[in-house]
């Protein structure tokens, strides 16, 4: 009895979560997102004079939305879904972290300041949507890094890049243990920010939203991110693609090519790839292709291959550092 | 496909939350005599007087509590003591009693039952979260002592208002102490009470149809709980005129105190659940209504091992519950403490008149402490938890020199020591929240300090389970 209400409950998680990714404006893949970005795709390649059969071919074909990485992307979606509805219970609560931070402040520096006293209700509500935005777009920025520079960690990041097609849904193909990650990574942004904004202004805290999200993810949302995983290379002005990534450079991201390798990690802004020197400007006259290497491998779509090679890719990398590690501390430069 | 899958997951869920729905109609009376060698003239085997009988005696000693003038007072003692330990007939019920057009039926405790009282079925371990290493009942008298002589129950120089610890500590040491840790504990074993005996001689019950009950009566739930709204039992412990016909369920023109009036737990897990995050009201009633229907289904034979445990298994549900409503009101009332506690600090920085406040501080730190108090008094050791609560709200509220009670000497009186300042123990009472939400995952959350930090947390939306990377 108590197996079978686990699995109501699990069911029903996993169609509430599976129905939210397209039907929640807090998702990329919100419908009304998906369908404008197709909007802005097919504006951009008529602009530039494709024929209309062409755009079609580049925005739907069935090249692109039936290939073997798509259909693999699909499959990942589903699985992913039903992991993340068994992890996710398991996993800190922003709640708890914003708690902690909350407390620890009380402690060690006294009373919160009264509500109103700091500044007034527009400016914490500005400042706590700009802040919120700005961490948790460095954040990303940051792991995402991470994740291509420890080799651990780029085994798991590896199946995301193994993407030979892109497509809007090419944002969720991600091994379990970087969305853990990334998971911890917004609790973890979003614990702090509210810990330290409700310590400091109290119930003056709000953030600015459109349909429930906030307002500058919106805007990044609105404007095509769901182009940045599509074959339509929309690039923006030099000077704004210092500030902005755009769809062409995130494409780079994924390219082929090794003087493209491990460029342009952000996700909203490029300052961060600009100070950290990974910023790689967008190049309208070639044309990319994707994936991790240029040969195509037989079988590197194969779910149990993207899913489990990782870990034994993660157990060799973790050998091998602790075997340089070992001969570091010991001086020893071979076994 | 995955519309066949959507489909099936919306069927299964709807299948199980209407399983798991609190059934309209189950009335917790009329169970019908299954004694095999009765020979009496009852109809039904469920009794639970005495249970009654107390809530009125603990409703009408709060009252009494409130009644002192300041001065030592052997008069109003007696009487407080007559109803907390005395077991003489002839004792008025003080509260509750009619209000306006919301007629309760009794007016005499012995309409409920005879020769009952409070002290006898008190707490018998000491009772750590008050000084003095007292028992249960050996704590009420004190408080009851102490009560008689302050004004109006409040002790100004102690912060201390004893209507509210009276009440709240006697509902935990003895009416959740009697029904978890005696009734639906011990009482339930194979050797105990047995089901293919009568209760007594002559009795019209079973020795664990009559133990249930009274594990019932307990708890303070109206007999026809299951066909009424929190909301409505909410309203029916506050003799609110619309409630009269909601709760007079024979239709006599009165309230039954017996089985039509909402006391204690039961009327605070109606307050909390008429919030809508939760349902301890409908679990608990409905796990004592599966439980008693087993015993009826039962039919007056021993009950298998496999009935035992189903048994168990709604004694488990009902003392799970019946804690968490306790830890709610923990946590509302460190809620209230807090907030006053801001008022206060307020009022001092502007030169402000905080009598009021004081006062209100006094009452919400009783009601918390009582709780708490009530909270260690189901028959386990709260091991780590209890000591953290005990040392969070100490024996008193911290006073404005920044003392607080910390013991009691030999004569009885207080002894009081320097202590934390006000805004350290308004973080003690933030840290009292979080107690009660990391161990009883408390989810009402009434008077939640932190309130704007989960609205936001919502505003988010679920990160946790959102992995989208490029």
């Amino acid at each position: 009895m108590e197996s079978f209400s686990s699995l109501v409950v699990f069911l029903s998680d996993y169609q509430t979560g599976m129905v939210e990714t397209f039907s929640s404006p807090r998702k990329r893949l919100f419908i009304g997102y998906i369908l404008l970005a197709f909007l802005i795709a097919w504006l951009w390649l008529r602009y530039h004079g494709q024929s209309t059969v062409r755009t079609m071919r580049e925005c739907l074909g069935r090249n692109i939305w039936w290939s073997s990485s798509a259909r693999a992307d699909y499959g990942i979606v589903l699985i992913n879904r039903a992991l993340l509805v068994l992890l996710s219970p398991l996993l800190l609560s922003q709640l708890a972290v914003a708690t902690w931070l909350y407390l620890q402040l009380f402690e060690y520096w006294g009373f919160p300041p009264r509500a109103g006293v700091l500044l007034p209700d527009w400016a914490v509500i500005s400042l706590f949507t700009l802040c919120l935005f700005l961490l948790d777009d460095f954040s990303r920025y940051f792991l995402h890094r991470l994740l291509h520079q420890l080799p651990i960690l780029w085994a798991f990041h590896k199946m995301h890049h193994s993407a030979r097609t892109l497509t809007p849904l090419t944002v969720l193909r991600t091994h379990p243990v970087e969305g853990v990650l990334f998971s911890l990574r917004a609790v973890f942004v979003q614990g702090l920010m509210i810990g330290l904004f409700r310590f400091f202004f109290g119930d003056q805290v709000d953030l600015y939203t459109v349909l429930g999200v906030n307002v500058l993810v919106f805007l990044f949302n609105v404007t095509g991110s769901n182009l940045r995983h599509s074959h339509v290379p929309i690039h923006y002005w030099r000077w704004l693609e210092h500030l902005l990534i755009s769809p062409a450079q995130h494409q780079i991201h994924h390219s082929v090519e090794p003087r493209h390798y491990d460029r342009n990690f952000g996700a909203v802004l490029a300052v961060w790839d600009w100070l950290g020197g990974s910023l790689h400007l967008s190049e309208p006259e070639h044309t990319l292709r994707f994936g991790l290497s240029k040969q195509e491998r037989p079988g590197e779509q194969q779910l149990g291959r993207l899913y489990l090679y990782p870990f034994a890719e993660a157990v060799t990398s973790c050998a091998m550092f602790c075997r340089r590690a070992y001969r570091a501390a010991t001086g020893r430069n071979s076994g | 496909m995955k519309l066949k899958k959507i489909v099936m997951a919306l069927t299964v869920a709807a299948m199980g939350s209407a399983s798991m729905a609190a059934h309209a109609g189950d009335v917790y009376a009329d169970f019908p005599v299954t004694v095999k060698d009765y020979s009496g003239k009852a109809t039904h085997s469920v009794s639970y007087g005495g249970q009654m009988a107390r809530h009125v005696l603990h409703t009408s000693l709060k009252k009494l509590a409130k009644q002192g003038n300041g001065a030592a007072n052997p008069e109003l003692k007696a009487q407080m003591l007559a109803y907390f330990s005395g077991k003489d007939a002839g004792r008025s019920i003080l509260a509750p009693g009619s209000k306006g057009s919301f007629v309760v039926a009794e007016s005499e405790v012995d309409q409920l039952s005879g020769s009952k009282n409070l002290a006898g079925k008190a707490y018998k371990g000491a009772v750590t979260s008050w000084p003095g290493n007292m028992t249960g009942a050996e704590v009420l008298a004190f408080m009851v002592d102490k009560a008689s002589a302050a004004n109006k129950g409040y002790d100004a120089v102690n912060g201390l208002d004893y209507a509210q610890l009276i009440s709240k500590f006697a509902m935990g040491a003895v009416f959740y102490n009697q029904a978890v840790d005696n009734y639906l504990d011990e009482k339930l074993d194979a050797g105990t009470k047995p089901n293919n005996k009568a209760y007594k001689d002559g009795k019209p019950y079973t020795g664990k149809e009559h133990v249930w009950d009274e594990a019932f009566g307990y708890f303070g739930a109206p007999a026809h709980t299951l066909d009424l709204t929190a909301e409505q039992v909410y309203n029916i412990a506050k003799r609110k005129p619309e409630a009269f016909k909601l709760a007079d369920a024979n239709g006599d023109g009165k309230v039954s105190l017996y089985n039509e009036m909402a006391f204690a737990h039961a009327y605070y897990a109606a307050g909390f659940d008429k919030g809508g995050k939760t349902q301890y009201l409908h679990t608990i009633t409905q796990a004592f209504f599966d439980g008693r229907q087993l015993l009826a289904d039962a039919d007056g034979q021993a009950l298998t091992d496999a009935q035992r445990n189903t048994l168990k298994s709604y004694a488990n549900v009902i003392a799970g519950n019946w804690e968490k409503v306790i830890a709610e009101a923990v946590f509302k009332y460190a809620g209230s403490t807090y907030k006053d506690l801001e008022k206060i600090t307020a009022a001092l920085e502007n030169d402000g008149d905080i009598s009021k406040l004081y006062r209100t501080y006094a009452k919400h730190w009783g009601e918390l402490k009582g709780f708490a108090m009530a909270l260690q008094m189901g028959g386990k050791d709260l091991g780590a938890t209890g000591v953290q609560l005990n040392r969070l709200i100490g024996f008193g509220p911290v006073l404005l020199g920044n003392t607080q009670v910390s013991g009691i000497d030999v004569n009885g009186k207080y002894i009081q020591s320097a202590s934390v300042s006000m805004t350290e123990y308004m973080l003690q009472m933030l840290k009292v929240q979080k107690l009660m939400v990391d161990e009883y995952d408390v989810t009402a959350r009434n008077k939640d300090v932190l309130a704007g930090m989960s609205a936001l947390v919502e505003k988010l939306g679920d990160e946790a389970a959102n992995a989208e990377n490029d």
